[in-house]
């Protein structure tokens, strides 16, 4: 402990830049994998929160996706033996008119069986069977909670009017809830209605979404659910509630693993701060760690030294890191909550806090980093003679470690793909990822340790050129780059910190790119129509409410409106998992409706959907449950297990969990179900476009609350939900810039202390102050020049690995890799730009040193 | 050529200061070999350091060449001592990752021209030391004899009226550093220019015209050879 406060404090506090910088790395890293934990804790939580206060004493639910389980069933379900309780229930999100991104949930219950499952308190008298049947009498019923009475301004005997699949209807409050149990989802935006009320609302007249059960006592759940089972023949699912839940949170396996990729980036990017800071500070202080060796201090303590002191960095700025990272989630949370609500389901988020566990991890995470990073620098260290203190040159280790550097450099790029093409056997799909994006860290680790190399074949090279092309000037380029070879290792790790940090950026910026590329370029196929129209949200998803039918004819007999076909897309589970199942009129649309195919021709399976001779699944559907073309799969509809020949695979990006593509006539007959997401418009030609969006809004507008898109606001709406969903990403952009310029400052001061002497007798010998800044300057341009290109080279690979590689194996998902390339040339001149902005203290520095006390050597 | 009048240098180390040259003057003339010896902290570098315009005097003007260097800007005492001062060092104080050839240019390119102009001047300085055979040779390469020889070149580049050496035999064995001595007036005779040496060795300082012996930051005594 002495010796910390004699020694390290005291270099702490001296190199107190270098130490807040340092500091600063680790806060971010820490703040980001802190905020990426607790948001994914938050978002399962909410998930199987929400189950659990809807399912109530339910030990076991019937349920069909949105296919819904006919009502027809129920009694089947209610009568089986061994089932005490049975509560039939609709559930949805429906919007409030004139309260903008108002949503409330809308809970449709048969209120005389409900009760023996939930326990609904209503605020004011008791709620007895009178008032129920009072409820219940009245078509218009609405129960809302007190909150939402209070927030909405709206009390008992009050109207309010929600947009449901028959347009805006007005319901009037006639109880009003207490916030507890059920009614505490989603804020207090929740609402009971009578169940027939709902399933108008919702237009699933003659469906139920759920039929929540409870057992006789002394009856086994499982032989209770077997005989269900039994009954149903495949037409719902019988679950737990925590299965449903689990289930639910499956959808979300590829998004949580990005913001975990993301999170170990972050992690990879700290750790090289660190390294780098304790690798410069160890070869600064050779001469001082000679002396100590020489005053009789053991290897042993010089390697404990090291480490503590980067312990104490570590220790602060992982604590700090957890605070900053508490604040950082509230941010993403916002971020992520809107994205989830966008693409998969409409979340109840609850408020992001710190477990003991993430702490435990952030702490963990913080130190263990710091000291794995700091461990090969420390060792260095030992190996430091106690002869140091003797040299009177700068410390020129112009080979040393760059042999070494090199061989592991070259063993971790080998090892690299052995990971990919010999993967472990029996490895899911996250398995697979993650050996993915394992390989994807040690290969820009090996070209990482090629940097000093690399450092030394440039200066080379450099020194040819410049001798060969004498005209050309090489003054304070040439002695910059020679300053870079008289320290390959220390030049070499800033350059492999700009080559990560760079390679991140890159991989991220290149993914996003070839995402909305991919995507763009499958919007443009697969919808093709002039105009879309849907209500509620501009895209067919959780937010959108679906309508009626009825409206077609009269949306089809608009002057100008050539074709119309209607999209309909339900959420449903193939074999236990989530997928998604699509429906149009491939008849109807036959003559414009064009569909990208990943395998098969397109119109021939159109046409033979048309025909209904088949299905068309998607790639992620293909990957997912190792289906091919011509195989049968068998699906779980309101009539029962249904099977159905694959006719082709079609691309999809709507979802990654997998969809089907069925004829409309075919999914209404089996389906029960004539809603529809989406009515697809193609004009006739020199029809009046604005004209057309004009008349049906002002037709249909504000009744159902229309949305009516151009292709081009179809295609901004799908840019703008990929881009929420990569916001978390960006943040670990920042860290990464952040961190390289700390690196480049670091070790271009630390190259300049180190030079001291060299610049002094520059300084003698007639190098002007002006010169000495260009040189460091150009020092700092080499390293951004040599990092780019490299940062460059290694993004490239990763990110074409990660569209290609990565994506496929988690999503099933082919993406076209898009080449960012004029984000590559930003790149290039980024990494110059600012090393030469990072080289400006340091030059500053080296052109302030004073000439006598640098040469000085009584 | 050099002449310095009533210099005061006071250097402060935290609250203490040290006096390091006390109302010194000297007057060196064109052509002259002087040795300036003395103990250590007399004052003999920080006086090399005072007419190279490495440093300025807290008091009193330091003229060379007729101009008093002691009140140029930076730059103009750079430019000027790049010109006119060549500098010998004890520890050398070569590149190491030039070679021979490379660190004899380095003055030359400091001064913004094309290397391929200098490479006759480069190579009869080489010769001149007699390290013709050894221009593609990296210091490290050399012995110190050489590097030392390979030092005076460096400040020969520019044929400098002026050559300042530190100590240049403190880091090197006899016979090299008879070597080095007999060079260093060699140059002074034949090219006329002046040579100012700070050494403690006597035998060293028999090389001069002149010793000036300093104490306590002021000329003790000053004898010719």
């Amino acid at each position: 402990m002495r010796l910390l406060r004699f020694l390290s404090w005291r270099h702490l506090r001296r190199h107190r830049l270098r130490t807040f910088l340092t500091f600063l790395g680790i806060v971010l890293g820490v703040a980001v994998i802190v905020a990426i934990a607790i948001v994914n804790r938050t978002l399962i939580n909410s998930f199987q929160q929400t189950i659990e206060l809807v399912a109530g004493k339910a030990v076991l639910q019937v349920s069909n996706g949105e296919s819904g389980v006919r009502e027809a069933l129920y009694p089947v379900i209610r009568d089986t033996q061994g089932v005490r309780d049975a509560a039939p229930a609709v559930e949805g999100f429906l919007p409030v008119v004139g309260f903008k991104g108002e949503r409330l949930f809308i809970y449709g219950v048969d209120f005389l069986a409900d009760f023996s499952i939930r326990e609904h308190q209503f605020a004011g008298a008791p709620f007895g069977l009178e008032s129920a049947l009072d409820f219940i009498a009245r078509p218009d019923s609405i129960a809302l909670t007190e909150s939402l009475s209070r927030r909405l301004r709206i009390s008992i005997g009050s109207e309010i009017t929600l947009v449901t699949s028959r347009g805006a209807l007005s319901y009037t409050v006639r109880a009003l809830l207490k916030e507890q149990g059920t009614a505490k989802v989603f804020g207090g935006s929740f609402a009971l209605m009578d169940l027939p009320v709902a399933q108008i609302a919702f237009g699933k007249e003659g469906k139920l979404d759920i039929v929540d059960l409870t057992i006789e006592e002394g009856e086994k759940i499982e032989a209770v659910r077997n005989r269900i089972r039994q009954r149903l023949q495949g037409a719902a699912e019988v679950q737990r509630p925590q299965e449903r839940g689990e289930q639910i949170e499956s959808l979300l396996t590829s998004f949580r693993l990005g913001l975990f990729f993301v999170s170990l980036v972050a992690l990879f990017v700290g750790f090289f701060l660190i390294y780098n800071t304790v690798s410069v500070s160890v070869v600064q202080r050779k001469r001082e760690i000679g002396t100590l060796r020489c005053l009789g201090m053991m290897r042993r303590n010089i390697m404990a030294l090291i480490l503590e002191e980067s312990l104490i960095i570590a220790l602060s700025a992982s604590l700090a890191g957890v605070v900053a990272g508490v604040f950082l989630a509230q941010v993403a949370l916002l971020s992520v909550g809107k994205s989830v609500s966008s693409l998969f389901l409409q979340i109840d988020l609850a408020k992001g806090a710190l477990s003991l566990g993430d702490f435990w991890l952030a702490l963990a995470g913080g130190l263990g980093i710091s000291i794995l990073a700091a461990l090969y620098p420390a060792w260095e260290a030992t190996q430091v003679t106690p002869l140091e203190n003797y040299r009177q040159t700068a410390w020129s280790p112009r080979s040393q470690g760059v042999f070494r550097a090199t061989m592991a450099g070259l063993l971790l790029l080998l090892f690299s793909p052995a990971l990919l093409f010999f993967p472990a056997p029996g490895l899911g799909e996250v398995g697979k990822f993650t050996l993915g994006v394992v390989a994807l860290l040690i290969f820009l680790l090996g070209l990482s340790f090629l940097a000093p190399l690399f450092v030394l074949v440039w200066v080379g090279f450099l020194r040819r050129c410049l001798s060969r092309w004498s005209l050309l000037s090489w003054d304070e380029w040439r002695l910059a780059s020679d300053g870079l070879g008289r320290s390959p290792m220390r030049a070499g790790i800033t350059i492999a910190t700009l080559i990560i940090s760079l390679a991140a950026i890159f991989t991220i910026a290149a993914f996003v790119h070839s995402v909305r590329g991919s995507l763009l370029s499958w919007v443009d196929q697969m919808v093709t129509a002039d105009l879309i129209v849907s209500s509620s949200a501009r895209t067919a998803g959780p937010m959108n409410v679906p309508l009626r039918e009825d409206l077609a004819p009269g949306i089809k007999a608009l002057p100008g409106v050539q074709v119309l076909d209607l999209y309909r897309l339900i959420r449903s589970t193939y074999q236990g998992r989530p997928i998604l199942i699509e429906s149009f009129s491939a008849q109807a649309s036959a003559s414009v409706r064009r569909l990208p195919m990943a395998e098969g021709k397109g119109e021939t399976a159109l046409r033979q959907m048309a025909a209904g001779e088949g299905v068309i699944v998607s790639e992620s559907f293909k990957s997912k449950f190792g289906k091919r073309l011509g195989d049968t799969v068998e699906l779980p509809t309101p009539s029962g297990l249904a099977r159905f020949k694959i006719i082709g695979v079609y691309i999809d990006y709507s979802s990654d969990s997998g969809s089907v593509l069925i004829d409309r006539s075919l999914y209404k007959k089996i389906w029960h179900d004539e809603l529809v997401d989406a009515f697809d418009l193609w004009l006739a030609p020199g029809a009046d476009q604005q004209e057309i969006i004009q008349t049906i809004k002002e037709n249909y507008g504000e009744k159902y609350q229309l949305f009516v898109s151009t292709h081009r606001e179809l295609r901004d709406a799908v840019v703008n939900i990929m881009e929420q969903s990569f916001v978390v990403n960006y943040a670990v952009e920042i860290v990464a810039v952040i961190v390289a310029i700390f690196s480049v400052i670091n070790t271009l001061l630390a190259s300049v202390l180190d030079r001291t002497r060299e610049i002094g007798v520059l300084r003698a010998i007639g190098a002007t102050q002006g010169q000495l800044r260009r040189m460091v300057m150009a020092e700092a341009g080499w390293i951004g020049f040599l990092g780019g290109v490299l940062g460059l080279i290694a993004g490239t690979v990763m990110s074409y690995h990660h569209v290609v590689y990565n994506t496929k194996v988690l999503t099933g998902w082919t993406f076209q890799y898009y080449y960012p390339f004029g984000f590559a040339f930003l790149c290039l001149i980024l990494s110059v730009a600012l090393c030469l902005l990072a080289g400006y203290i340091p030059a500053k520095q080296a052109a302030s040193i004073p000439i006598v006390s640098a040469i000085g050597y009584e | 050529m050099i002449r310095l009048i009533d210099v005061h240098k006071v250097y402060k180390q935290g609250r203490n200061e040290i006096t390091a040259l006390d109302g010194l003057s000297l007057d060196i003339q064109k052509g002259e070999f002087v040795a300036v010896m003395g103990p250590s902290g007399s004052g003999k570098s920080t006086l090399l350091h005072l007419i190279g315009g490495l440093d300025r005097p807290t008091e009193g003007e330091v003229l060379v060449d007729n101009r008093i260097i002691s009140q140029m800007a930076d730059d103009e005492v750079t430019l000027f001592r790049r010109v006119k001062i060549g500098f010998v060092f004890q520890f050398f104080n070569l590149l190491p990752t030039l070679t021979a050839e490379e660190n004899v240019l380095l003055p030359l390119i400091l001064d913004g021209r094309p290397g391929s102009d200098h490479e006759p001047r480069v190579k009869t300085l080489l010769e001149r030391v007699g390290l013709a055979g050894r221009r593609d040779h990296l210091p490290e390469e050399l012995s110190g004899g050489e590097m030392q020889r390979l030092a005076i070149a460096r400040a020969l580049a520019f044929n400098p009226p002026i050559l300042l050496a530190d100590e240049p035999t403190g880091n090197l064995d006899s016979r090299s550093g008879e070597s080095i001595l007999g060079l260093m007036r060699q140059i002074n005779r034949e090219e006329r220019c002046t040579v100012v040496m700070a050494t403690h060795n006597r035998e060293a300082a028999g090389y001069g015209d002149r010793i000036v012996q300093l104490k306590d930051g002021k000329i003790e005594e000053e004898s010719p050879r």
